[in-house]
């Protein structure tokens, strides 16, 4: 069912935009400063900007209130009254603390390890937490032609605690990327630090079935929790490898009431950010 | 100071084929669309375009035919998604890619503002950006620490086009208080070697130096200005206007096909003589108006 159909009542079940809002919120901390990107629509602007505004908003009105975003160009916007629609001027009069002269200075940030937390969304990601947003096929000559790169090779070489969110699916999940825009785990091992990155990458890769961690040693993509009611059989059938599987497999926590509350009448009563 | 308003085909009129060419604007504002439309009309091809987040100047230059090559961080349509004649182009071999992330592009802008060959980075390390791009993107270790570095190299163009807000006679552009600032068009202009600027308005030069810390481009750095309302239609200029959905949504439907992207092009940039022509054929400035967002304080008007 869309999501812009559900039942918002309070006592209505969590859908999965809300389970995995929830379980990002819990993954930031107070003080984290976490880029958000400003990019597309439809699912794609719910996976790269929706949740990811949503679930930052939750964490500083329950556990981390000093914890802040970096979106377009803004430092600190205030998430308490986010933009009502995507048009250009929604944008341009949204508040923050600081909106400053250039996107070099964004730039800069990253590249001086400002940032704790990113979120990256991609047309590929691989067994290694490689992500490609630039080129399906031959690079020189592609079949899909992508945007580009935009800050995402910044945030996996710069960011310590990277989350991807995408949805699971085989085309995405693939066991090489075709261009490595972002330089995840690489090769795995020690592959990304040998190449001269500094120690990090992607550390979750949160989807509306699962989420996934990666394997200390290996660093190949690693399953953490399955959603409810999704089975590991599922998930591997949305995958063109295989994750590596842990002996203990929970159930993704589902949000609390207080969690559920705020989302759906305090920080997005109107559904923008999560609507499909 | 010197006088430099001109005409837009006057200020244009240097540029010639195989030029390389810096754009700004960032995603679907202050794409300097008037001017591209100008450059379409003359039938410029075989240029070599550098941009940061580049949507519809670019896209319609693809569906031109006029890019041999792209030099950029981003090309597509913003919440439209990918940009269909950039794509074909790209896919069908017409135009090469290359392609740089954020800290690279702004340390190729920062080098050639500095008159410098290259600036250092270390962001892409192990990504297939600098595998593939060996000519631009150099391995070196830093002479200090002795870590792993790459050279990149500065972006040096023949001509600089920038859609700004406000400026005077004598090339002197302003931004209003209230923007959004998420590009690097003060960065662009400063790494030109001839900047073209077009505005949507030409205001007194006593407004302007009445308060000179909003000078964001100072006439020193510009050869020509040009007065150019809607300029960036149908993008926006933010704090003037919004991007035109309709305009945008029809552009994308008659993209989806070659032809359809010629009848577009030859509709609105071929057939017209200039951009008051432009400003007419898609309604007039009433209907333009209608795209108007509301004047805030200490913005200019």
């Amino acid at each position: 069912m869309p999501e812009n159909k559900i039942d918002l009542s309070s006592d209505a079940a969590a859908t999965t935009n809300e389970i995995v809002t929830a379980a990002i919120a819990r993954e930031i901390r107070d003080g984290d400063l976490a880029f958000a990107g400003v990019g597309t629509n439809g699912r794609a602007f719910t996976l790269a900007v929706g949740i990811p505004l949503t679930a930052v908003r939750l964490a500083q009105m329950l556990h981390a209130p000093s914890a802040s975003v970096y979106w377009g160009n803004l430092l600190e916007p205030d998430l308490s009254s986010m933009p009502a629609d995507l048009k250009q001027d929604s944008f341009t009069r949204w508040q923050a603390a600081a909106c400053p002269s250039d996107t070099g200075v964004k730039c800069d940030m990253l590249a001086r390890r400002a940032f704790d937390v990113c979120f990256d969304s991609a047309a590929q990601i691989d067994r290694f937490g490689n992500l490609n947003i630039t080129a399906i096929g031959d690079y020189r000559d592609p079949k899909v032609r992508l945007v580009g790169c935009l800050a995402q090779p910044e945030h996996f070489a710069f960011v310590p605690r990277p989350i991807v969110v995408v949805d699971l699916d085989r085309r995405v999940f693939v066991e090489a990327v075709d261009f490595i825009t972002s330089v995840g785990h690489l090769r795995g091992g020690r592959s990304r630090e040998e190449a001269g990155l500094s120690a990090g990458g992607p550390q979750l890769v949160v989807t509306d079935k699962a989420i996934f961690d990666f394997e200390p040693g290996s660093r190949q993509m690693r399953l953490r929790s399955l959603h409810p009611g999704i089975t590991v059989e599922e998930v591997c059938d949305l995958m063109s490898f295989r994750p590596a599987l842990p002996e203990q497999l929970p159930a993704t926590p589902l949000p609390s009431a207080q969690e559920l509350d705020l989302i759906r009448r305090v920080i997005d009563p109107n559904r923008v950010l999560l609507r499909v | 100071m010197k006088e430099k308003l001109a005409t837009l085909e006057e200020a244009l009129a240097p540029i010639a084929s195989g030029s390389t060419l810096a754009l700004g604007g960032s995603l679907l504002r202050r794409q300097p669309n008037a001017a591209i439309r100008s450059l379409i009309r003359r039938g410029i091809k075989d240029l070599t375009v550098q941009s940061w987040a580049a949507t519809t100047a670019t896209d319609m230059l693809a569906a031109a035919g006029a890019i041999r090559r792209f030099e950029g961080i981003y090309t597509g349509m913003f919440s439209y998604g990918l940009a269909p004649n950039f794509r074909r182009g790209v896919e069908g071999g017409a135009i090469a890619v290359r392609d740089f992330s954020e800290t690279a592009m702004v340390a190729r802008f920062r080098a050639a503002t500095q008159g410098l060959a290259f600036l250092p980075i270390k962001t892409l390390l192990g990504s297939d950006i600098a595998r593939h791009n060996p000519e631009q993107i150099r391995p070196f270790s830093c002479p200090f620490t002795g870590e792993p570095l790459q050279a990149v190299a500065a972006a040096k163009a023949d001509f600089t086009i920038i859609h700004g807000y406000v400026g005077d006679k004598y090339g002197n552009v302003q931004w209003p208080i209230v923007r959004d600032s998420d590009d690097i068009d003060q960065m662009i202009a400063s790494a030109a070697t001839r900047l073209i600027v077009t505005v949507e308005k030409i205001v007194p030069h006593e407004e302007i130096k009445r308060r000179p810390t909003l000078t964001y481009i100072p006439g020193n750095w510009v050869e020509a200005i040009v007065e150019l309302p809607y300029g960036a239609h149908p993008a926006a200029c933010d704090g003037h206007y919004d991007e035109d959905d309709v305009h945008l949504t029809g552009y994308l439907e008659r993209s989806r096909t070659p032809e359809g992207a010629q009848a577009y092009l030859d509709e609105y940039a071929r057939s017209v003589p200039d951009h008051d022509a432009y400003v007419a054929k898609v309604g007039g400035l009433a209907a333009l108006e209608a795209l108007d967002v509301p004047n805030r304080e200490q913005t200019h008007a």
